[in-house]
């Protein structure tokens, strides 16, 4: 048993070197092709800030679902609670673009703290329609409580002072662009941490075998929990951040459509290693903004076939291609949700 | 006590029309284990059939019924054959990136040949009026659905319980590589539920589409729909989806009279009550 | 990932090469409308009525070429909405921006509008506050308050006197909810009951027995155009409101022409206003309905948005002449201020404070046609409407 132990420790200890040196590697991707997409595009900016926003949500998604082992189809819950508070603080004179993050951050880790709490009393088919009623029911209350949210019209009128006292978001976007590149990489490489830590391992032994963590003594509830917390924040960031740079939130953001795509452009991109949930939300948004461009009446059908072509080839998700590529990559991936 | 009968009535027939596009969804992801989200999409294909048959070539409402399930069963067996047949046994989500694939290629493509716009199945005369029944006056075509839903669960229930290709699929579902060693072909058997899934996709399209009217995007609009009420019912339980389909037909029509402006707060919150306390639905077997 | 970017890259890079390639001297307008998705057919009609108009009036104003650049947004989505406006302007060098078929969506583009110098010329979007975003605005559409509040005083003029009001539980429902209380009750009815219902309601059964319940004379109407208003319409037939006598007023998106054929004989009798039915009786239409029609491709898909970018096309090309092709966005909306002209619909005009169209509503009944098609009949005429929300402030 001892050397049992043992030998575990001298096989993790190298992996734990080459772990750090690849997530190095990949954020330094990350940072390169979000730079290189400032100075490749500069006419879009505005769509790859709008990427970056749903990367943000997608990100969450990956947390619940592909390392805690729970699919939803309501995350958008999350991403609306953060854009709509954002929006509303905004609206009533808070302006400051980092305060407005922060607040969207909180609402949706309180959205998150609900939505868990819901969401964990079920499993398999029911835990996914919970999501579904869930994000119905955001959906519905932001269009009710329309003086606040501006219902269906959405709300309009948000005004942001400078960021830092000087770069203005403007219609060029370069400012919206860089802050959010900026928040996703912080946010990535903090998630990096976390699944690496001892909280995100328990939360993939739970994704492999609930049961078994639980005779081990661990307290599964409260283990998702708050990863659904940690999720909400995320999500609820990438609202604020699409809150800000269009200055309009409107019901679409806590829609079933858009936590349908997001979960879509995960299971693309391939779950489990936050890598895949940004490949897959460029590749998608990507992909739809040039079909629908070329082609603005049928580009649905090509979309389709996009996907179907993947199951076909790809079944662990577009980031298994690096897996192919990298064999130091090789891990369980794309498997059960 | 006449406008409790009157809701009464109105909710056993949106619920029953639910109840026939539905099961054929919960057939395929309680037996198949399939979580086919293109559900939509094949009663949406019958739907188109049926709107041409009867409306462009003017051949009555029983062939355009018959026309479209013989016609959406034969378009679904090159796609079981070469998609569904891949993602049989692979993971939840895996099935839900192919269908959600195959219903935009779907909508896509009706969309480009059937351009956007509402297609109607015109009703036979007997089925159009109005009839009275002595409280109120209530579509003779609600009538005609209602007797379909019932005639449907029973139906499947006695093939599903009493037949030796029910004894037969029920062994598959249970334990495959079991029943293939005791010789039962469970290639044929997939095959044949695949096609009785999409069969009742096919008539509940037709059937039910006074309440939900044929368009291309059909199947993505009704999709949430379809997805609570097989999970409230339990997947793969006739009793459950038909329980389902009651009890949430009448909670919608119920909330929508009382308190129409909360309609969705009513019927959400009765889904998310449900669930919690019967976390496989109704008549959800252990997995 | 890298080699993502790069085959991006390349695509856009090739579609960039494209616009490139058109000529100096030419005057770019960029249409966004939901070409695709559960609105598609609207989006269709943008198309169909732009194309109208640039086959009746040439292709160039003045020596400059037009070329229409077309952005699919499929529903209501903002942040798309300005991303897309963001790229026309900013990529594609558009001086014009037009289309808009959702509030919030146009909501997106007025803060770009100022730093772009461009204009926006509204298609559809129909909600009385967009006007007060920017100065930058026109629209050639329709609000829902000024297409509805001519049918308080026609419900009164029939004898009714109480009505039950059903509108879907969202934005212009409520605007048609409030507008057609106002005029009402100021004619003298009585709102007895206001129902909302939320969008995705399927069976109306229910809402169709409340209204008996209440004891109405009449019920008001709005829904979205499409599955919903067929659900509607039919749940009114079959649930014997209709043989009961209780009336049935609706503004015209509810009978819009190319949902006539779902609706069916159902439709029959139904009192609509609008600003624009295609049975419209006048040699402007007749040129605009031919020409459109080739453009869409069948005579029942053409609607209401097509003379919404008609007309909107008029505006823009308006705005070119008066620019003489240079990009100047305040000139060219000074220049259209107080513009009235001659729409299929009848005579129009921008109204010059706030930049809305001024145009007759009409009381249309569905009938039969000579062809034995379904049409609107306009039986009254209301003329010179403005935008009562946009007046009272």
């Amino acid at each position: 048993m001892q050397t049992l132990a043992q030998s575990e420790k001298l096989a993790a200890a190298p992996s734990l070197g080459s772990r750090f040196l690849r997530d190095a590697i990949g954020i330094a991707a990350i940072i390169v092709a979000g730079i290189a997409g400032y100075f490749l595009f500069p006419d879009n900016l505005a769509l790859l800030t709008r990427v970056i926003a749903v990367g943000l949500l997608v990100l969450s998604i990956d947390l619940i679902t592909g390392y805690c082992g729970v699919a939803t189809l309501g995350q958008a819950a999350l991403f609306g609670a953060g854009a709509y508070a954002a929006g509303i603080a905004c609206v009533n004179g808070v302006t400051e673009p980092l305060t407005l993050i922060l607040i969207g951050a909180i609402a949706g880790a309180a959205a998150g703290l609900l939505m868990g709490t819901i969401m964990l009393r079920a499993h398999g088919l029911a835990q996914l329609v919970l999501s579904i009623a869930i994000v119905q029911l955001f959906h519905e209350a932001a269009n009710k409580a329309s003086a606040y949210t501006g219902g269906s019209d959405g709300l309009a009128g948000l005004m942001l002072s400078p960021l830092f006292g000087m770069f203005e978001f403007d219609l060029w976007g370069q400012t919206a662009y860089l802050f959010g590149l900026a928040l996703l990489v912080v946010v990535f490489v903090v998630l990096k941490f976390v699944v690496a830590s001892p909280f995100g391992m328990l939360c993939r032994g739970i994704k492999e075998d609930p049961v078994r963590i639980g005779a081990m003594g661990a307290f599964v509830f409260p283990v998702l929990l708050k990863m659904f917390v940690i999720s909400g924040a995320v999500a609820g960031m990438g609202g604020a951040l699409a809150a800000i740079s269009t200055q309009v939130v409107g019901l679409d953001s806590v829609s079933f459509e858009l936590s349908a795509n997001a979960l879509v452009m995960l299971v693309l991109g391939g779950l489990g290693s936050l890598y895949g949930a940004l490949i897959g939300t460029v590749i998608f948004m990507g992909f739809e903004h040039v079909v629908s461009a070329i082609n603005p009446f049928h580009w649905m059908t090509m979309v389709g076939a996009l996907l179907i072509a993947v199951v076909l080839a790809l079944p662990g998700g577009l980031s298994s291609i690096a897996d192919a590529i990298l064999p130091s990559r090789g891990r369980t991936r794309g498997g059960k949700a | 006590m006449q406008t409790i009968l009157s809701i009464g009535i109105d909710a056993f027939a949106y619920g029953m029309a639910l109840f026939i596009i539905c099961i054929g969804l919960s057939l395929t992801m309680g037996l198949m284990r399939v979580v086919n989200l293109a559900h939509g999409a094949f009663a949406m294909i019958a739907g188109y059939i049926a709107s041409y048959v009867a409306r462009d070539l003017g051949w009555g409402y029983g062939f355009a019924i018959i026309l479209a399930v013989i016609g959406t069963i034969i378009l679904s067996i090159p796609l079981e054959r070469f998609l569904f047949r891949r993602i049989y046994g692979s993971s939840e989500l895996t099935q839900v990136l192919m269908t959600i694939g195959i219903t935009f290629c779907v909508i896509g493509i009706t969309n480009y040949f059937f351009g956007p716009t509402l297609k109607t199945i015109p009703l036979p005369t007997g089925l159009s009026q109005p009839v009275d029944v002595g409280f109120r006056t209530i579509a003779a075509h609600r009538l005609f659905v209602m007797a379909c839903g019932l005639v449907v669960a029973a139906g499947l229930w006695y093939v599903i319980e009493r037949t030796a290709f029910g004894i037969k699929l029920r062994a598959t579902v249970d334990n495959a590589a079991m029943a293939d060693a005791l010789g039962v072909k469970t290639q044929v058997v997939y095959a044949v539920s695949f096609a009785l899934a999409i069969g009742l996709a096919a008539f509940g399209g037709v059937v039910g589409a006074e309440f939900l009217p044929i368009e291309p995007y059909y199947a993505l609009r009704y999709m949430v729909t379809f997805l609570v009420v097989v999970s409230v019912g339990g997947a793969g339980s006739i009793l459950g989806a038909v329980i389902a389909c009651l009890v949430l037909g009448a909670v919608d029509t119920t909330g929508r009279y009382l308190m129409p402006d909360f309609g969705n707060f009513f019927f959400y919150a009765a889904v998310i009550a449900i669930v919690c306390v019967f976390p496989r639905g109704f008549f959800g077997k252990a997995q | 990932m890298s080699s993502v970017k790069k085959l991006l890259c390349a695509a856009v890079g090739a579609l960039i090469a494209g616009s490139v390639s058109a000529s100096a001297d030419t005057v770019k307008v960029g249409i966004i409308g939901p070409f695709s998705g559960p609105f598609a057919l609207q989006g269709k009609n943008f198309q169909a009525g732009v194309e109208a108009y640039m086959a009746l009036n040439g292709k160039s104003v003045k020596g400059h070429d037009v070329e229409v650049i077309y952005r699919d947004l499929p529903a209501a989505n903002p942040a798309q909405s300005r991303a897309l406006a963001q790229e026309l302007i900013v990529k594609d060098k558009v001086q014009y921006l037009g289309g808009v078929y959702f509030t919030p969506d146009a909501l997106a583009i007025t803060p770009l509008l100022k730093q772009a110098n461009a204009p926006l010329v509204i298609f559809n979007a129909a909600t009385s506050a967009i006007m007060t975003q920017s100065p930058l605005v026109v629209r050639t559409s329709f609000t829902t308050a000024q297409t509805t509040t001519p049918l308080g005083k026609i419900a009164v003029d029939r004898g009714v006197k109480k009505v039950v009001t059903a509108v879907s539980d969202y934005g212009p429902g409520v605007d048609a909810e409030n507008a057609f209380k106002k005029a009402f009750e100021a004619a003298g009815g009585k709102v007895v009951e206001a129902i909302r219902m939320p969008l995705n309601t399927n069976d109306f059964s229910p809402i169709m027995q409340r209204v008996r319940d209440s004891g109405a004379e009449a019920v008001f109407a709005f829904l979205p155009s499409g599955p919903t208003t067929l659900g509607f319409v039919k749940a009114y037939n079959e649930t014997g409101l209709k043989q009961a006598g209780i009336k049935f007023f609706a503004p015209g998106d509810l009978t819009q022409e190319s949902d006539l054929p779902a609706l069916g004989d159902g439709a029959l009798g139904l009192l609509t206003t609008f600003h624009y039915a295609v049975s419209h009786d006048s040699p402007e239409n007749k040129r605009f309905v031919e020409a459109a029609t080739k453009a869409i491709g069948g005579a029942d898909q053409l609607s209401f948005p097509a003379v919404g970018a008609f007309d909107g096309m008029h505006v823009i090309y308006k705005m070119i002449e008066a620019t003489d092709g240079k990009q100047d966005a305040q000139k060219a909306v000074d220049a259209v201020k107080g513009l009235s002209w001659t729409s299929p619909r009848g005579p129009v005009s921008i109204d010059a404070d706030t930049r809305h169209i001024t145009e007759n509503i009409y009381l249309r009944e569905v009938v039969k046609g000579p062809d034995g098609k379904l049409i609107n009949k306009e039986i009254e005429t209301f003329a010179n409407q403005k935008d009562p929300g946009l007046a009272s402030q």
